[in-house]
């Protein structure tokens, strides 16, 4: 009876919180502690450091600048051509992967023999790390006894061999090559699955109203498939904006500046010229730019909350 | 009565005819199914055969012209160099080359530290295994169980510390970790790895733990558990298929890290194959055959673990890319 | 053994939806109570809030003399059976079971023993070794209710636990229900949106509707006396039928309900107990089987209408009789076969008519 009589319909104390919100903070307080000790303090700390001028050559003297280390990207010709060449890799890149993976989840979505081998072997660019990637793609355009000259040669398309990695022109398509290559089997399975939610129903309505396999193409499974590419193409862009390994086996940025990139511009100021004020800058722009397009990401995503 | 008959003729006919033209177009689909078939193996497969083909190559055999698309003289000397290297064998910088070593292909003198950084792979790789599970799984079950407030905010930091680019963590954690005098240690890896991991996880973990009913979590509850109890002795024995997807995940993307390796590892004590493997790229004298054998090697585990476990990965990149 | 309060009870969601509202009701132990209502009513919000799964927003949930408000499920002793059974896929039959007993550390022993005499008592002991994924619909709900039983709980929870069933399954399986609160004399709180389950089951019916209780009473009580409309349309089928007119009061015990099309004279001991004045605006209740097509045709105890629809329901038929712009159901025999456009007159059981207030819904009858 006492607990009835001392009810005054408030919560004491230990009930602020109920069973479920002391659950809650147990079960979350490992996961938040980590993130935010290896991703927010990390991020926040970025952005502390780049409004100093850190230079490691020069330990003693951090002074605080404001945004000088911003300001000064704009005057940068180096820094406008990285995000120039970081454009163009992207593009590049992110059309062509959406393009292969739309073709190839064409193919798997069709019923035949040995479809789930070929799902299987598609995993494998996937699964091997950016570095192999990069060094038996150094190895297939090698100069002297590569892969690439070798076919061309034997199939008579060039009469020499070609210094492929040294022209110019050709650099950034070629690592564009590396990464789709390794890209597409991501991009597959996810197209894969928007092209398995579309209902059979709609394909079979579209059939008795006597749409051809081409109309059907057009007017069902493309559009059927726009959030899959909404999603594909967001995601191979933030990937593709941050790339890095690749560059830095394949080319370190170079011929001239012709791979160039914003990724390898970061590594550059940061670790070759010591600079990390600017580089906490540079790489908090590049974090900016990821997180706007994040907010896309999980606008697509979207949790219906 | 004869025009009756030539109708049902033609019919007979056409039907024929419609259904010469049926098996072919079908015959047609097959052959372009295949034909693709053959197109996507090629593909995917060509570049790494040739990467395998040239590991077992000789020095001699890797620098003809046209290349031997397949060793005629097939060697294992390159994997021998780095598993291999007794006392005698071992390679010094005398013995380190078949060839003029004016001509260059080495075989490098660090190849010996190759199984060390295999090593060190997995440890880093093991760890950051068991610390996302550890943090996840609870995290996951709170998220998609537990109606507590702030439950959607938790999920947008989530996904939003999900998308934090590595090249931007890196100025910082580079002096954290100097600071802390953990440069060139196998913890600073399986620190900072976790960024790139813990979010992931929780996610694909808390989609799957959203599939199951909550009826579930509820009959376990009046039966008897705590919220702990429910999670260790219910959902966890029911979410192995996710589970399995994320110790792939973690253990993939350990292993294939190189950004922040690069980073913080100095010397062989904490250096991880992608790392010896750049080193060995820089090097203009090593071995083209000696890169690719070392190649293989880092390939050989993921694409193990990738083929079995097929099918736990496709759920869990589907899961984890698109809300289910 | 339990004996539960609600003292203005109210649960409100994060999202803002005031799923309970003031809710008052004293369950008393060993009682059957069914709370009935369409979905989205608060009953299943009620029965998580005894169950502990769900918090009490404002208000106090009383066990006996304890106040519970804060107690999570697991240190209740409740047993809850769900509508989707929610056994344990990765466990046998006999672990499924047995688990809330091993949670509570009972012996070894003693679990086998209650496990198996569950399991006899329900005819499932020669699947204890299966998994629920091996057994049928009808099965997997006896398992869960050996689940609940062997804890021998003060409180008895079922929520819309034969709602996946087929019908004739459903039918027996309610009879086993009623059967087991009787042996296993102890409270049980029943969920559903059957009034067939709640009239046949429940001690006590609890009506809801948007978070509010609409009536508490007995099967008979709810049936023969609704509070108001709602509960008056939500049970009975076909449903029953609203027609709006006027009372007219010509004495103590005598009035009248006119209407431009019919008027009916109320018996003495309704008029007695009708509260209103002459002249008000009420709604006349009349159950579908109220009337008799061969009754005696008396004026003041007869409605007339155009037949619209004729469906035959097996035992009886429904008649759809065109009323105004409304279409009126009433049940009949099948023995007289109707057909649609013909003129039917209808002799009215006027002493179980119902009256409502026309514009709050609630009844006139004391």
């Amino acid at each position: 009876m006492s607990d009835i009589a001392t009810y005054s319909g408030r919560r004491s104390l230990r009930n602020r919180f109920g069973y479920e919100e002391r659950s809650a903070i147990f079960f979350l307080a490992p996961v938040m502690a980590v993130l935010m000790s290896v991703a927010v303090f990390p991020i926040l700390y970025s952005l502390y450091l780049s409004f100093f001028q850190i230079k490691l050559t020069r330990p003693n003297r951090t002074p605080f600048v404001w945004f000088q280390n911003y300001t000064d990207l704009f005057t940068n010709e180096l820094f406008w051509t990285s995000v120039r060449r970081t454009v163009v890799f992207s593009i590049v890149s992110v059309v062509a992967i959406a393009m292969i993976a739309l073709l190839v989840s064409l193919l798997l979505n069709q019923n035949f023999r040995g479809r789930r081998v070929l799902s299987t072997i598609l995993l494998v660019p996937w699964a091997i790390p950016y570095v192999a990637n990069a060094l038996m793609w150094k190895w297939i355009y090698d100069s002297g006894y590569g892969a690439l000259n070798g076919l061309l040669y034997q199939l008579g398309f060039i009469e020499d061999y070609v210094i492929w990695l040294g022209d110019q022109d050709k650099t950034l398509l070629l690592i564009a090559n590396a990464f789709v290559w390794k890209e597409v089997p991501l991009a597959t399975i996810l197209l894969l699955v928007t092209l398995k939610s579309i209902p059979a129903d709609l394909y079979q309505a579209a059939r008795v109203d006597g749409a051809s396999v081409w109309q059907r193409f057009v007017h069902i499974t493309l559009p059927s498939m726009k959030p899959g590419f909404m999603l594909v193409m967001i995601y191979e862009t933030m990937m593709a904006i941050r790339h890095f390994d690749l560059f830095f086996i394949l080319t370190e940025g170079g011929p001239g500046h012709a791979s160039h990139v914003l990724s390898w511009h970061i590594y550059v100021e940061t670790f070759r010229n010591l600079s990390f004020g600017s580089g906490a800058a540079m790489s908090y722009v590049l974090a900016l730019v990821t997180f706007a397009l994040s907010y896309l990401f999980i606008r697509t995503l979207g949790r219906k909350v | 009565m004869s025009e009756t008959r030539t109708d049902s003729a033609q019919t007979a006919a056409a039907g024929i005819d419609y259904r010469r033209r049926q098996r072919l177009s079908r015959l047609a689909q097959k052959l372009v199914i295949f034909l693709c078939s053959v197109v996507l193996a090629f593909y995917v497969l060509a570049p790494i055969s040739w990467l395998v083909s040239s590991a077992f190559q000789t020095e001699a055999e890797i620098v003809s012209v046209p290349p031997h698309w397949i060793p005629e003289n097939p060697t294992v000397k390159n994997f021998t160099a780095i598993f291999g290297a007794t006392e005698d064998e071992e390679i010094t910088y005398e013995t380190r080359s078949g060839v003029d070593p004016a001509a260059g292909g080495f075989i490098p003198s660090t190849a010996k530290d190759l199984p060390k950084a295999m090593w060190n792979s997995i440890l880093v790789a093991t760890l950051v295994v068991i610390l996302n599970l550890l943090v996840g799984v609870p995290a996951a079950y709170a998220i998609a169980k537990i109606r507590y407030w702030g439950r959607n905010g938790s999920v947008y930091f989530i996904l939003t510390t999900r998308v934090i680019p590595d090249i931007a963590l890196v100025v910082p954690f580079f002096l954290v970790i100097r600071k802390l005098g953990l440069l060139d240690t196998i913890s600073s890896l399986v620190i900072t790895y976790l960024a790139v991991t813990v979010p992931f996880t929780v996610f694909i973990l808390m989609q799957y733990f959203e599939g199951l009913p909550d009826e579930l979590d509820k009959a376990a509850r009046v039966d008897g558990c705590s919220r702990f109890q429910a999670l260790i002795r219910v959902f966890l024995p029911l979410s192995m298929p996710s589970i399995v997807a994320v110790v792939l995940f973690t253990f993939l993307t350990s292993w294939n890290e190189f950004l922040l390796a690069l980073m913080f590892t100095q010397t062989s004590a904490s250096q991880t194959l992608p790392i010896l493997l750049a080193a060995f790229t820089s090097d203009f004298t090593v071995s083209f055959s000696f890169l690719n054998a070392a190649g293989v090697l880092a390939i050989v585990p993921p694409v193990i673990v990738a083929i079995i476990f097929e099918r736990y990965i496709v759920s869990g990149l589907t899961a984890g890319a698109v809300k289910g | 053994m339990a004996r539960i309060r609600f003292e203005n009870v109210n649960k409100k969601y994060a999202n803002g939806f005031h799923a309970v509202k003031d809710l008052n009701l004293d369950i008393q132990d060993e009682e059957f109570v069914v709370l009935l209502g369409p979905s989205g009513c608060g009953k299943s919000t009620t029965l998580n809030m005894i169950a502990g799964l769900e918090e009490v927003t404002d208000g106090a949930l009383i066990f006996d003399d304890q106040m519970v408000n804060y107690m999570p499920p697991h240190r209740r002793d409740v047993a809850m059976v769900f509508q989707s059974y929610a056994l344990y896929p990765h466990k046998t039959i006999f672990d499924n079971i047995a688990f809330g007993l091993q949670m509570r550390k009972q012996s070894k022993e003693e679990i086998e023993r209650r496990v198996r005499n569950a399991a006899r008592r329900l005819e499932i002991e020669h699947m204890l070794d299966r998994r629920p994924g091996q057994l049928s619909g009808g099965q997997r709900q006896r398992v869960a209710l050996g689940r609940a039983m062997v804890r021998d709980p003060a409180v008895f929870l079922m929520d819309e636990p034969l709602s996946n069933l087929d019908a004739a399954l459903r039918v027996s399986m309610r009879a086993e229900i009623k059967e087991l609160h009787q042996e296993m004399q102890t409270t049980f709180v029943y969920v559903t949106h059957d009034q067939a389950e709640a009239l046949t089951l429940a001690d006590r019916i609890v009506v809801m509707s948007d978070g509010i209780v609409q009536q508490v009473g007995t099967p008979d009580e709810i049936y023969e006396h609704p509070a108001n409309t709602f509960v008056a349309s939500f049970l009975g089928s076909p449903p029953m039928n609203y027609i709006d007119g006027e009372i007219e009061i010509e004495g103590e015990d005598r009035a009248l309900f006119r209407h431009d099309s019919v008027t009916l004279r109320l018996p003495e001991n309704l008029s007695r107990k009708l509260n209103t004045d002459s002249g008000h605006r009420v709604r006349l209740g009349i159950r579908a089987e109220d009337v008799d097509e061969k009754g005696e045709v008396v004026e003041g105890q007869i409605i007339r209408g155009t037949v619209n629809s004729v469906l035959p329901v097996g035992s009886d038929q429904f008649l759809g009789m065109a009323f105004g712009d409304d279409e009126l159901f009433f049940r009949v025999g099948k023995d007289l076969r109707h057909k649609t456009g013909e003129n039917v007159t209808l002799a009215v059981d006027v002493s179980r008519l119902h009256f409502f207030d026309a514009a709050t819904g609630k009844s006139l009858v004391a």
